[in-house]
């Protein structure tokens, strides 16, 4: 009886299906038909998707939004941008400080000396590294993917860098082998992915796969990757760094268990004011810090709040990091007094490209 | 010919390396270190107040890698150094770009550079910097107050990659730069690489037809723009063209805006209205600016229109012509697809025909005799031939010819990208359509023979007509037979009457797809031609004709693809009674259940002719 039911049951539900399917293929074909002569000629995606302002809709997109940009082999800038863009700059997703709708991607802009400087630090930090409180002395802090907001190891253009200066691979170096090769081919294509298809990275990669490892090529090559990748260094990783949950391991992007008071303070954002605003500011901000970190507690030689070592940075990179030179540059600038570019940063310093967000 | 090129190409290439050698070294990347904070993406602000994003992020690729014309330039040589050299900076200047900046040449002196020039030509054409001053955007203006109206059509210009232009160089360059590292430094490589990849660059137009659309476009799409200027929409007009299609598919060759806006010879920047006599867009110029890319053309293909827009072409030629075929699509499409819903509808109903079991008997009957099997074969194995090398060609028309109809959408991009480029797809296609009309030409010689022989035997058995008579005997003539039973068919449907009508070998809707191709084929075959041929065929024709047959060619090939797209796959494939295929174009033979719902006539026929019985009330 069942099985008698099912029997007649399947081609009426296919008949049917099919006949939804012309139906709405039909329609498909006639609505182009009709649109083809009779509705106003628009210019394609191709053409016409090209950001032609940089406005916060803009931060928030991601280069993918803009089907123009990829149409092309040089896509052009918005217009009244003249420096190219091809590094876009990742929405955060996960940042819970800029995604509430309280704070922008470029948050700091009240003072014109630093804002600019501390913003740079906001693409590849998150906000809570400055402004949380942590308990820790040396602030405990971890990567977390731009694209799914979980940990993750730290950027593979960091990997690298320290693969290619620790002293430990001296002697794989010497006389490397396929795995040398292998190791550094792959990581450079991690690093060219995590930068938005860096070409330099990719180009890179290409050129270590042509060449024999054993050769003096590579030697060479090996030292033009050691000289080269520090101009890299740039946030560009496809994460950010966060301070993480000393039990969980997990980033903290947020202050938890604000929900409620995030959104009663944006519904009375504008009529609030004085003791019951702090109060409720307060209530939204549980972890902030009363003062923010200065640049000089974690660029600092000596007893700096950040474990770049322990964050995934390789020892040359954490000595550059930790050169007070630039902070205390930044620091002469949070004073209020302008100077001249200073001599020491000449393009052949050491000290040139130093600091990183 | 090739090889001679690629000589060419070799002697060029070491030309310039050689000038190139002689070089001082560059200048260093970045003298006053400015990119030790523009390096970072994120140096930057959000202006609340005006909603402005204000970004200060300097790609140092763009000096490492000598990306463009202007990779050697200092920060300060665009923008003031007394306000970029105090940090924090003071207000910036916006930059001037007609401003004297100080560049090396290869032989390492130093001399003055200015873009002033152009400014001189644009005064001399439409884009006058009072014009470009004055714009206003519909949604309010694009540059800072101050900026330069370069900034309209320019930004950090880029060199493009030569080797698009001659394929040898990607190998070529590579070789060649990795000799110079065994004697010279980083430095001087780098600077080489600088000069080759400036003047090889010029090899090719500044910008793909795309990127040069995107550019004009930013003011002639823009409504308020066009408003205010009087201005027809011209770039969604532009992409509706081969032209447009073309560049939208990434083709490098195609007409770009310049090619037909820029007198040849002539700069960019001095761009002439269409009323100027010297503009290469005035009526007695445009013929010329043709015949540019299109050598041999007759000056009749300036009479086509490269920004036909349909949708505001009311009461022109193009225009009726794109209407009629829309009717004639939904005339000949809309029945046939009523007639298959309705067909399925009886499915879901539930509605079998009594007249079927008897038939599907019948039909049992006649292919347990010796010779049954054999008479109700419908189709011999030369139709199932040429049939299937109707569609191989039909789906590779299709599949080389829809992405220009569609050249709008990604997935056209991506079949051209698999065939390799535009061009490719476009040679494909060709040929595609001369097998299709070679095969088709082949198909009506065997017609006319099979004609002839009919007439001979219409004509030993009765007088007069003889070539009438047998014209109308071909199986697939719709006679008016056919056409009553359709209508009984779209009764028997709409329950207007019980009895389903009953066909011969070739239902009318065999006969209908089959007449669809026979015009299809004709029309499809013409027009292609005419395109294809264009620089012989503008000798004798109107431009006109290019704009009609273009018409003629998308709108017909678009009722081909959905008919068979959705009714033949259905009455082959996806029907029910022949799912998951119709075994009648492979072996001959046509499902037992749809020769007795479609073809009972052919079915008693054969039973007759083979002595069987065929009365109802015996079996």
């Amino acid at each position: 009886m069942l099985g008698r039911a099912i029997r007649s049951l399947v081609p009426r539900a296919y008949a049917l299906f099919l006949i939804l399917l012309i139906c709405w293929l039909t329609w498909l074909s006639v609505r182009y038909l009709a649109t083809s002569l009779f509705s106003p000629s628009v210019v394609p995606a191709q053409i016409a998707e090209l950001p032609t302002r940089l406005d916060s809709d803009f931060l928030q997109t991601d280069r993918t939004a803009w089907q123009a940009l990829d149409a092309t082999e040089h896509p052009r800038t918005p217009l009244a941008h003249y420096h190219r863009l091809d590094s876009w700059i990742h929405p955060d997703s996960y940042n819970g400080c800029t995604q509430s709708g309280c704070h922008g991607p470029m948050p700091h802009t009240r003072r014109k000396e630093t804002r600019a400087f501390l913003n740079m630090h906001a693409t590849s930090m998150h906000c809570g590294v400055c402004h949380m409180k942590s308990d820790e002395t040396s602030l405990l802090l971890g990567w977390y993917d731009l694209d799914h907001g979980e940990a993750r190891d730290p950027p593979a253009l960091l990997q690298l860098y320290g693969y290619l200066t620790s002293e430990d691979n001296a002697k794989k170096f010497a006389a490397p082998g396929k795995v040398v090769q292998e190791t550094i081919v792959k990581l450079l294509r991690r690093a060219a992915k995590e930068a938005d298809d860096l070409p330099a990275l990719e180009k890179l990669a290409d050129h270590f796969t042509r060449v024999r490892p054993t050769s003096e090529s590579f030697q060479k090559l090996i030292e033009s990757a050691r000289t080269s990748l520090p101009r890299h260094f740039r946030g560009e990783y496809g994460a950010k760094l966060a301070i993480t949950n000393p039990d969980t391991g997990e980033p903290i992007l947020g202050h938890p268990g604000t929900k409620g008071a995030v959104r009663e303070f944006l519904d009375r954002a504008d009529s609030i004011e004085g003791e019951a605003r702090t109060a409720l500011l307060d209530k939204v901000h549980p972890r902030r810090r009363d003062q923010a970190i200065q640049c000089t507690s974690c660029h600092h030689s000596q007893q700096g709040q950040i474990d770049f070592a322990g964050a995934g940075y390789p020892p040359a990179r954490v000595d550059a990091l930790v050169n007070p030179v630039v902070a205390q540059m930044i620091e002469h600038i949070d004073k209020g007094k302008s100077f001249q570019m200073p001599e020491f940063i000449a393009p052949d310093s050491p000290a040139r490209s130093t600091h990183e967000p | 010919m090739c090889k001679v090129r690629i000589h060419v190409t070799h002697r060029l290439l070491f030309a310039i390396l050689a000038c190139a050698a002689i070089a001082a070294p560059v200048l260093a990347d970045d003298p006053d270190n400015c990119l030790l904070c523009h390096q970072f993406r994120g140096l930057g602000r959000h202006d609340t107040e005006v909603d402005r994003v204000h970004l200060y992020f300097v790609d140092p690729d763009y000096g490492h890698h000598r990306k463009g014309p202007h990779a050697r330039l200092a920060c300060t040589d665009c923008h003031e150094h007394s306000e970029v050299s105090v940090i924090p900076h003071q207000p910036v200047t916006p930059v001037d770009c007609a401003r004297q900046c100080h560049l090396s040449d290869p032989t390492g002196l130093e001399r003055q550079f200015s873009h002033d020039n152009v400014q001189g030509m644009l005064e001399l054409g439409v884009h006058t910097t009072e014009t470009l001053s004055k714009l206003q955007f519909a949604e309010g203006p694009l540059l800072r107050e101050g900026q330069s109206i370069c900034l309209y059509c320019h930004d950090e210009p880029l060199f493009r990659d030569p080797s698009r232009a001659i394929p040898q160089f990607r190998e070529l360059s590579d070789r060649v730069f990795d000799r110079c590292d065994v004697c010279h430094t980083e430095k001087v490589s780098a600077d080489i690489e600088y000069y080759v990849r400036h003047i090889a660059s010029r090899f090719q137009p500044a910008r793909s037809p795309l990127e040069l659309a995107q550019v004009c476009s930013v003011c002639h799409s823009d409504p308020q723009i066009l408003q205010d200027y009087e201005l027809k929409e011209s770039v969604a007009s532009f992409v509706r063209s081969f032209h447009g299609k073309a560049a939208l598919l990434g083709d490098e060759t195609t007409a770009d805006c310049l090619s037909c806006h820029v007198k040849s010879g002539e700069n960019a920047h001095l761009m002439l209205g269409s009323l100027d006599p010297l503009s290469s867009v005035h009526e007695t110029n445009v013929a010329d600016s043709c015949i540019k890319c299109h050598p041999g053309a007759g000056e009749k293909i300036a009479e086509a229109a490269v920004h036909l827009d349909l949708p505001t072409a009311h009461g022109t030629l193009e225009f009726t012509i794109a209407l009629l075929f829309i009717v004639i699509t939904v005339l000949t499409f809309g029945p046939s697809a009523l007639l298959v819903v309705l067909d399925l509808l009886q499915v879901v109903v539930g509605r079998e025909h009594a007249g079927d079991e008897w038939t599907r008997k019948l039909a049992h009957e006649v292919i347990k005799h010796p010779q049954g099997r054999r008479r109700l074969i419908r189709f011999t194995i030369k139709q199932r031939i040429e049939h299937w090398l109707l569609s191989i060609m039909f789906m590779t028309l299709v599949v080389t010819g829809f992405p220009m109809k569609f050249a709008d959408h990604a997935w056209a991009a991506a079949i051209i990208r698999v065939f390799g480029g535009l061009q490719i797809a476009r040679h494909v296609h060709h040929w595609a359509g001369i097998a299709l009309i070679v095969g088709f030409t082949v198909h009506l010689i065997d017609v006319f023979i099979s004609l002839r022989r009919r007439a001979r035997e219409v004509e030993s058995v009765s007088k007069g007509k003889s070539l009438v008579k047998a014209w109308v005997s071909l199986p697939m003539w719709i006679s008016p037979t056919d056409v009553r039973k359709t209508f009984q068919l779209l009764a028997y449907y709409l329950f207007l009457r019980k009895d389903r009508p009953s066909f011969g070998r070739f239902s009318p809707t065999e006969k209908f797809e089959y007449l669809g191709v026979f015009w299809g084929t004709v029309l499809l075959g013409v027009t292609g031609a005419l395109l294809w041929g264009e620089e012989i065929s503008s000798r004798f024709l109107s431009g006109r004709a290019f704009n009609i047959a273009t018409i003629a060619h998308t709108y017909e090939a678009f009722l081909a693809v959905i008919h068979v797209g959705i009714l033949h796959i259905y009455n082959v494939i996806l029907a029910p009674k022949v799912f998951p295929l119709s075994t009648a174009t492979l072996n001959g033979h046509t499902p037992i259940d749809k020769l007795a719902e479609e073809h009972g006539e052919l079915v008693e026929q054969t039973a007759q002719e083979l002595g069987i019985s065929s009365e109802r009330n015996e079996s």
